[in-house]
């Protein structure tokens, strides 16, 4: 607040005496500091460095009053003046003391306490030689000192006290750059964000140095630059966006080398066009302009790998990971799925699990399709905006890397995002085709009990009263005789028909067994059949599901084949059911030559199992059936 | 002679009852459901049982479960099975106790023919549907079965059925000097040392089992 106050009246003071954008640039970089530095101080308060930014952005606001004033011309007007230009001495102190704090607060070894000693007191000395020094007038507005004093050296003696000064820096920076090399994790990122800002300035600073006349807008830059450094310290210290540095230090690079590159171009080809064309030719700008705008792109790309390369590590080889699994999966060398282990991989994160939103619901599943729980740390995965599924995160370290790898990898997650939904819907569709196979086996059985329990049985018991009917007439209605025992008759015939219907929906034996099934099979058949079976049992579905394939394996072998003999085999294979009808027909059968084999072979697929015919021309036909156990 | 029935359904039981009640016979009781039947038998000790395969609670094989357990705790009592369907497993383990029949139901509009099996069980003998025998009989490759001529496998399987030589005499219209001529030609084809009565019909049903497990 004291900060803001006096920094509003340094603006009205100035304002007018020199360009607008100098004093406003001041001032804003004056309450940056201001801010930043309450701001750390109010998270961070055993955190010298919050405080000494703070106090340099009190201090700093009150000597740009001092400044404003001195133009004025009021009063005082002396005092003012030779305080504001002292003011940046204390400033390069704080600086020095603020470097060898970074970003802990605490010094890296007790000795660099000696280097901030020094760099405190070359300013203490600096400033009252600086006061007393006739020399100095040059940097007053009317060239004259007011506190010129006669004695010894001063002047000498200020230049001396800046060396120490200027010495005292550069070993806080030498500190600094100790610590970047010493750090690890969260430390190195903070490091990283002074980095950045320091990395800036020392572009800036020199380009400012030498363009300060010529090209004023430097100013400006030198003064943004100047702004970033307490805003990097500050973004440090309360680790503001950590692990978002290390893409701000690389698309810093990149862009800045691209800037030059393009200048670059831009003056040569300038010079080239403008030496044939003549100067300001329109033709050296329509060149320039297409070669910046054909070249940018593909530049941007090879420099942002050049700098991850040798900047960013990590980040260059998880990107070379995705890029080269991508490759392979465009190369058909490997399966889509296997994005998973190559993010996990690529950030370091064991615990990394993709999932996937189900159409229509809330739940997530594995790449498995086993249902995943949504609530642990994750990311969305997103497709044209929606959300189509998440990652899950075992640290949240691995958190701001991936946006980037997952936006590379899109086209394959959504691959994968697609098969797993395919995988689901098959599932699904073979569980329904098993789930309408077993109804409608149940079906035939209950139809077959109703048959069996209820009209044969009444049929039975009619026939039964008729017998008693004749019984009672004992011989003395002969013609009644005749027609109950037509009527007996047609009874037992239409009991035997029932009992045929039953035995083709579902013949009782298999409630015995799939063996004596295959034996009644085999005594009905018009030809020849051979049973070679194994007693062992199996679920009364893939029993009937054999019994039905057997029967229409004969079927098929009586209709087609011109078979003289059948034979069944069934075996038990590791847990499998496996049947064979052979025949010594003409062969040459195959699946959907209208010959109900591919009926049958939807009859073995519904109760899992597959389906082989071999059926060589002349030599025969074998139906190979395997049925798994667990059903 | 004293018969228990045991059918579910009321009219079949009621018209089986009034079979036996007009041939004679005592019926000690009607029962509609199987879990009853042992004390029954336990208290009125029939001489015969006729049991329906298929009875309350489960409707699927409540009779041969009776049947066993009759067989067990009174080897005396006789049991008479009936279904509405072939099967050969239990009724083939059945028969070779003694004085156990099992027929298809409709076997019992051929009144006369019926009781005359009902008796002969309970008599001790055995009975064994036509078509279960033919279901055991059929040849299969080329076994000891194959070399019976037709006729020889007419007697064989009337044998099976548990017919006595005069029985299969009076239904293969022959004499039954005959018959037993065939059944020692038969007999001899298959290699089973002479028997007689009862024992006959199990070493015939011993055969046939075996012949149907060795093809297995």
């Amino acid at each position: 607040m004291l900060s803001t106050t006096l920094e509003v009246a340094a603006v009205g003071l100035s304002w007018g005496y020199e360009p607008a954008w100098d004093t406003l640039i001041y001032a804003v970089n004056t309450l940056v500091l201001a801010a930043v530095g309450a701001l750390v101080a109010s998270r961070q308060p055993l955190n010298p460095i919050g405080w000494l930014v703070l106090g340099a952005g009190v201090f700093s606001s009150f000597t740009d009053l001092a400044q404003g004033w001195a133009m004025r011309g009021w009063p005082g007007a002396d005092v003012a003046e030779t305080i504001a230009n002292t003011s940046t001495i204390p400033l390069a102190a704080a600086t020095v003391i603020c470097l060898l704090l970074f970003p802990s607060g605490t010094l890296m070894a007790p000795a660099w306490r000696a280097v901030g000693a020094a760099g405190v007191l070359g300013a203490a000395f600096a400033v009252p030689t600086f006061v007393l020094a006739p020399e100095a007038g040059s940097y007053f507005l009317d060239g004259v000192n007011p506190y010129a004093a006669n004695g010894p050296a001063w002047w000498g003696l200020y230049v001396a006290a800046m060396a120490v000064l200027l010495g005292s820096f550069v070993l806080s920076v030498v500190a600094l750059g100790l610590r970047f090399r010493r750090s690890v994790g969260d430390e190195r990122q903070q490091m990283k964000w002074l980095a950045l800002a320091a990395g800036i300035a020392a572009v800036v600073m020199p380009a400012g140095a030498l363009l300060w006349n010529t090209v004023p807008a430097v100013r400006i830059a030198v003064a943004v630059a100047a702004t970033l450094m307490p805003v990097a310290m500050g973004a440090g210290i309360l680790r503001y966006r950590l692990y978002d540095i290390d893409l701000a230090i690389s698309r810093t690079v990149v862009y800045a080398t691209i800037t030059a590159l393009l200048t670059a171009t831009y003056a040569i080809v300038a010079v080239t066009v403008g030496a044939v064309g003549g100067r300001g030719s329109i033709w050296a700008t329509a060149v320039v302009t297409l070669i910046a705008g054909v070249g940018a792109r593909p530049l941007r790309d090879r420099l942002q790998r050049l700098v991850d390369r040798r900047f960013n590590r990590s980040r260059y080889e998880a990107t070379e990971r995705v890029n080269t699994f991508l490759e392979e999966l465009r190369a058909g060398r490997a399966a889509p799925e296997g994005i998973e282990k190559v993010l996990r991989e690529a950030v370091g994160d064991p615990a990394l699990a993709l999932g996937f939103r189900l159409p229509g619901t809330d739940t997530y599943v594995h790449l498995d399709g086993h249902p995943m729980p949504a609530d642990c740390e994750h990311l969305p995965i997103r497709l044209d905006g929606e959300e189509v599924g998440i990652v899950a995160l075992g640290s949240a370290a691995s958190r701001s890397r991936l946006p980037e790898l997952l936006t590379l990898a899109g086209l394959s997650l959504e691959i994968v995002r697609l098969r797993v939904e395919l995988r689901r819907q098959l599932d699904e569709v073979a569980a329904s085709r098993a789930r309408i196979a077993l109804a409608a086996d149940e079906e035939r059985h209950r139809i077959e009990r109703d048959l069996h329990d209820g009209h044969q049985q009444r049929l039975v018991s009619i026939g039964l009263s008729l017998r008693h009917a004749q019984h009672a007439l004992d011989g003395t209605a002969p013609g009644a005789h005749a027609l109950i025992q037509r009527a007996v008759d047609e009874i037992t015939q239409s009991i035997e028909d029932l009992r045929e219907l039953a035995r083709g929906l579902r013949p009782a034996q298999l409630d015995a067994g799939l063996t004596p099934a295959l034996r009644e099979l085999a005594r009905r058949a018009p030809l020849p059949v051979q049973v070679h079976s194994s007693t062992a049992r199996f679920s009364p579905e893939i029993e009937a599901a054999a019994y039905y394939t057997a029967c229409e394996g004969v079927t098929n072998a009586v209709k087609h084949s011109g078979a003289s003999q059948v034979s069944l085999h069934t075996r038990c294979d590791q847990g499998r059911l496996v049947l064979l009808v052979n025949d010594n027909g003409v062969g040459g059968a195959a699946l959907g030559t209208g010959t109900g084999l591919t009926g049958l072979q939807d009859r073995v697929k519904a109760h899992g199992g597959t389906l082989e015919i071999i059926s060589p021309r002349g030599q025969g036909t074998t139906l190979r059936a395997v049925f798994p156990c667990a059903s | 002679m004293r018969v228990l029935i045991a059918e579910d359904q009321a009219l079949l039981r009621e018209g089986l009852g009034m079979l036996f009640e007009n041939a004679g016979h005592q019926v000690v009781a009607l029962l509609a459901d199987a879990e009853d039947i042992p004390a029954v038998v336990d208290a009125e000790r029939p001489d015969l049982v006729i049991l329906d395969i298929r009875m309350p609670p489960t409707f699927t094989d409540e009779g041969v479960r009776a049947a066993r357990t009759i067989k067990t705790d009174h080897p005396e009592t006789a049991v008479l099975v009936l279904s509405q369907h072939i099967e050969t497993t239990h009724a083939v383990s059945l028969v070779a106790l003694g004085g156990f029949g099992y027929l298809l139901k409709d076997r019992v509009l051929e009144v006369d023919e019926f009781l005359a099996t009902a008796e002969r069980v309970a008599a001790g003998g055995s009975a064994l549907d036509p078509e279960v025998v033919a279901s055991l009989v059929t040849p299969s490759g080329a076994g000891p079965l194959s070399r019976l001529t037709g006729r020889e496998r007419e007697v064989l399987e009337l044998m099976a059925q548990g017919q006595t030589n005069a029985a299969i005499a009076a239904r293969l219209v022959i004499t039954e000097r005959t018959v037993e001529a065939h059944v020692g030609r038969i007999m001899a084809k298959l290699d089973i040392t002479d028997a007689t009565g009862h024992r006959r019909v199990l070493a015939v049903l011993k055969y046939l089992r075996e012949a149907e497990a060795a093809s297995g």
